[in-house]
């Protein structure tokens, strides 16, 4: 994802501090700050992939008193609905259907986009009911059509998929492949019988039925049958004994077959039996490699070319995930998602709950991170034009330039109620081998309060710092170390001097390929913050929870922060 | 405040400020005039196109069963169009003709530069990325975000809280829970349009864009 600079990242430390329920007490998280203090945190680092969130995506635990990350929040499913047709789908159907909407929701094999059902009615002669009709993907233009499927009707089109396969042939229902199953069993039998009572007069019909290969769900069946019939014929021993985990076993297999039945089969009390036999034969399920497939597919391809295969992404889509050839393909039914609340992972305290309606997007609880620890944001400086001049040219973030040093605007807005008293740290060159200088101009401040917005507009005691008037000769700002750019109710803004690295190291002869995105510069920022709020109720205790109302703690919290400022350009 | 008194002497600028606060640009390209409505403080920006006059045919009878222009393109309060964009509502041919659709865009909707919007309807704080294609008939729904350069389909329903992208979009993932909340004001908006140059804009993608609004000038 092109993220548009400049950005801030915030790490969350979850990993490290392995989020044990006693772990997040202050005094720890002060030692664990005091640990950090020692290393730098590295951004390129890999591991700090997964620990880097923009502020809008991370919650905080109150009671914690830490930010809680997508890895250490707990998260619930509050319900299931379709992303395309918005319906609510009910756990119960979720557990029996599967996670995928059984309306007509379909997406694209080919390109994944919604499809829509269309007609294929001919306007100057219109059938009765409109019809004939086919699922038809509005970006690409794949259709049913392509693959030999139409349907009657434009509702139920999951009914009617269930029950064509490509090419327009039906598919047996379950019941059908029994009778199937049982006829070819029947025939079978009677075969091995001509063979033993040595007959050699019967070229027996072993040709399949519609001479496709079977399918998964008819092998599936069929050694589901298998299976089965084993374990009736030789009744499985106690269930869950623990010294009969043994791959051939009936136990083994009546617990598999358990696992995967959605009907679960009475349990039957037998003594020991023989271990069982495989699958022997195509119609008690094995599944036999025919070379002769294999030369179709390579004939195939050497027709009609690499075209004609799917991609992997097209594959790992289907339902099918082992064909190759576009003809195979089948309408992907749509995925559903989910509504979720999270909870903190340590104290299991709700950090966010939407309302469980599909329609709303009202929250009963959200505790974002954005509203209690506060918000860097980084823009370059650049100089005012004289009055009657045309604007400058933005900024070109993508464009930093090695070696000159730039000045950028870091703006720390507060968003809690008491003021706060700001450290930043970073190290003199960032890490990578893009080695950029960085110095914080001013790296310690007080941020004010967040107030209502209101008290901003009616006090003006603050006097903002004028900056105007101080224009250095080439209408740059004039810059001062130590001092801050400039304040307002509840934000500070300091500068920070960067000189972008060089991406060739002009010292070294020899070109070192730089790997991906080491031309991004980034710095880690490591923030502390000091403040003093009410204790809380339940810190106090319950004992003197009634006097010594305002008293005030003093309260410390740390972390580390990733500012990407831009791309270096090359020179 | 006695901006209009004001406005009278100021130089022509770049936007039309309307009663309601709306600031439509000078260079903007608007045909239906009668057919659009638009919330209030809304930005239309230069070389924006918006087609109201490509409306529904069909009558619809009003209340008081007098004739009123149909409407083709309505946009909420605090949305902005940013320049070269295109707003066009969909169609769809029935027995050989062409028939419009009205579109409906929301509240606090960001639309980057040089999209083109055929949706039927967009929700409100929904941010929608530079150089988007969003095709006929797809519903946006609330708080979702459009990474630019996508091409959301026709007909494509993308349900609240989503980030869509690619071509065509997918979801790639959920905007989380502190979307378009503020946070104590005072972040710098991701938006890519450079506006300001003086103070921090304190909005963000996906929140109340009025200080955006207020700073386009
Ligand atoms: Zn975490
Ligand atoms: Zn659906
Ligand atoms: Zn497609
Ligand atoms: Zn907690």
């Amino acid at each position: 994802m092109a993220q548009p600079y400049p950005y801030t990242y915030y790490s969350c430390d979850c990993y490290d501090a392995k989020t044990t329920a006693g772990a997040a007490k202050r005094a720890s998280a002060q030692l664990q700050a005091e640990d950090e203090d020692e290393r730098t945190f590295d951004p390129r680092n890999p591991r700090s992939n997964f620990s880097l969130y923009p502020l809008e995506h991370l919650l905080y635990c109150e009671d914690c008193q830490q930010i809680r990350c997508p890895r250490c929040v707990i998260e619930e499913v509050l319900n299931w609905f379709c992303p395309s047709c918005l319906f609510e789908v009910p756990s119960s159907l979720v557990k029996s259907d599967g996670n995928r909407c059984t309306r007509n929701c379909y997406n694209c094999p080919i390109c994944t986009s919604p499809m829509t059902v269309s007609s294929l009615d001919d306007p100057t002669n219109p059938s009765e009911s409109g019809g004939p009709w086919i699922l038809a993907c509005p970006y690409c233009h794949w259709s049913t059509a392509e693959t030999g499927i139409e349907f009657e009707k434009h509702t139920g089109i999951t009914q009617q998929l269930s029950k064509v396969a490509n090419g327009g042939k039906p598919i047996p229902t379950p019941k059908e492949r029994e009778k199937e199953r049982e006829r070819r069993k029947e025939l079978e039998n009677r075969k091995s019988r001509d063979i033993l009572s040595g007959s050699e007069d019967s070229p027996t019909q072993d040709q399949r039925r519609g001479d496709a290969s079977p399918n998964l769900d008819d092998i599936y069946l069929n050694l589901a049958a298998f299976y089965k019939t084993q374990l009736v014929a030789q009744a499985p021993s106690n269930l869950f004994s623990p010294h009969d985990i043994n791959f051939s076993s009936p136990s083994s297999y009546s617990r598999i077959m358990n696992l995967y039945s959605s009907t679960t089969s009475k349990k039957q009390r037998q003594k020991k039996a023989a271990p069982m036999r495989e699958a022997a034969l195509e119609l008690e399920g094995l599944m036999i490699h025919d070379p002769s497939s294999d030369a179709a597919a390579i004939e195939r391809i050497k027709k009609e070319g690499w075209g004609s295969t799917l991609s992997p992404a097209q594959k790992r889509a289907q339902p099918n995930p082992n064909i190759r050839f576009d003809t195979e393909l089948r309408p992907v039914a749509s995925l559903l998602m989910t509504k979720r609340g999270k909870r903190c992972r340590s104290c299991r305290h709700i950090l966010s709950k939407p309302e469980s309606k599909i329609t709303s997007t009202r929250y009963k609880i959200k505790l974002l991170a954005l509203q209690h620890i506060p918000r860097l944001s980084l823009r370059a400086l650049t100089p005012t034009p004289p009055p009657g001049a045309p604007a400058a040219t933005p900024f070109d973030y993508n464009a930093l330039r090695s070696g000159i040093p730039a000045h950028f605007i870091l703006h720390v807005s507060n968003p809690i109620f008491d003021p706060i008293r700001v450290t930043l740290a970073t190290s003199s060159t960032t890490p990578g081998k893009v080695a950029s200088r960085v110095t914080i101009l001013c790296p310690q401040f007080e941020v004010g309060a967040n107030t209502d917005v209101w008290d901003d507009a009616l006090s003006s005691s603050l006097t903002p710092v004028k900056r105007a008037s101080m224009l250095g000769p080439d209408g740059m700002p004039q810059i001062e170390a130590g001092k801050i750019w400039d304040r307002g109710r509840n934000w500070t803004s300091v500068v920070i001097e960067v000189v972008p690295g060089f991406l060739k190291d002009p010292l070294k002869k020899e070109d070192e390929e730089l790997g991906e995105d080491e031309d991004v510069l980034e710095i880690p920022v490591f923030v502390r913050l000091e403040f003093e709020s009410d204790v809380s109720a339940e810190d106090r205790g319950l004992g003197d929870s009634l006097g010594k109302k305002g008293e005030r703690e003093r309260r410390e919290e740390a972390f580390w922060t990733v500012i990407g400022v831009g791309k270096i350009a090359p020179m | 405040m006695s901006r209009p008194a004001a406005r009278k002497v100021a130089p022509k600028g770049e936007y039309i400020e309307t009663d309601s606060g709306n600031k439509v640009s000078r260079r903007s390209y608007i045909t239906g005039t009668a057919n659009i409505t638009l919330g209030g403080r809304t930005v239309i920006q230069a070389d924006v196109h918006l087609r109201g006059d490509l409306h529904p045919t069909r009558s619809q009878p009003s209340s008081s069963g007098k004739e009123v222009a149909p409407t083709s393109i309505s946009i909420g309060r605090c949305t902005v169009i940013s320049t070269r964009s295109t707003i066009k509502p969909p169609s769809r041919i029935s027995r050989g003709a062409v028939h419009y659709y009205p579109m409906k865009i929301g509240d606090n909707v960001f639309v980057g530069p040089q999209c083109t919007i055929s949706a039927i309807s967009i929700s409100s704080h929904v941010h929608i990325g530079a150089n988007t294609i969003i095709q006929p008939f797809a519903i946006i729904k609330e708080n979702v975000k459009v990474l630019p350069n996508s091409v959301i389909p026709a007909n494509m329903v993308i349900p609240s809280g989503s980030v869509v992208g690619g071509r065509p979009a997918r979801i790639v993932g959920e905007v989380g829970e502190g979307w378009g909340v503020a946070g104590g004001g005072g972040g710098v908006g991701g938006g890519g349009l450079g506006v300001g140059g003086g103070g921090m804009e304190s909005w963000v993608e996906g929140g109340d864009l009025r200080e955006l609004v207020r700073s386009i000038k």
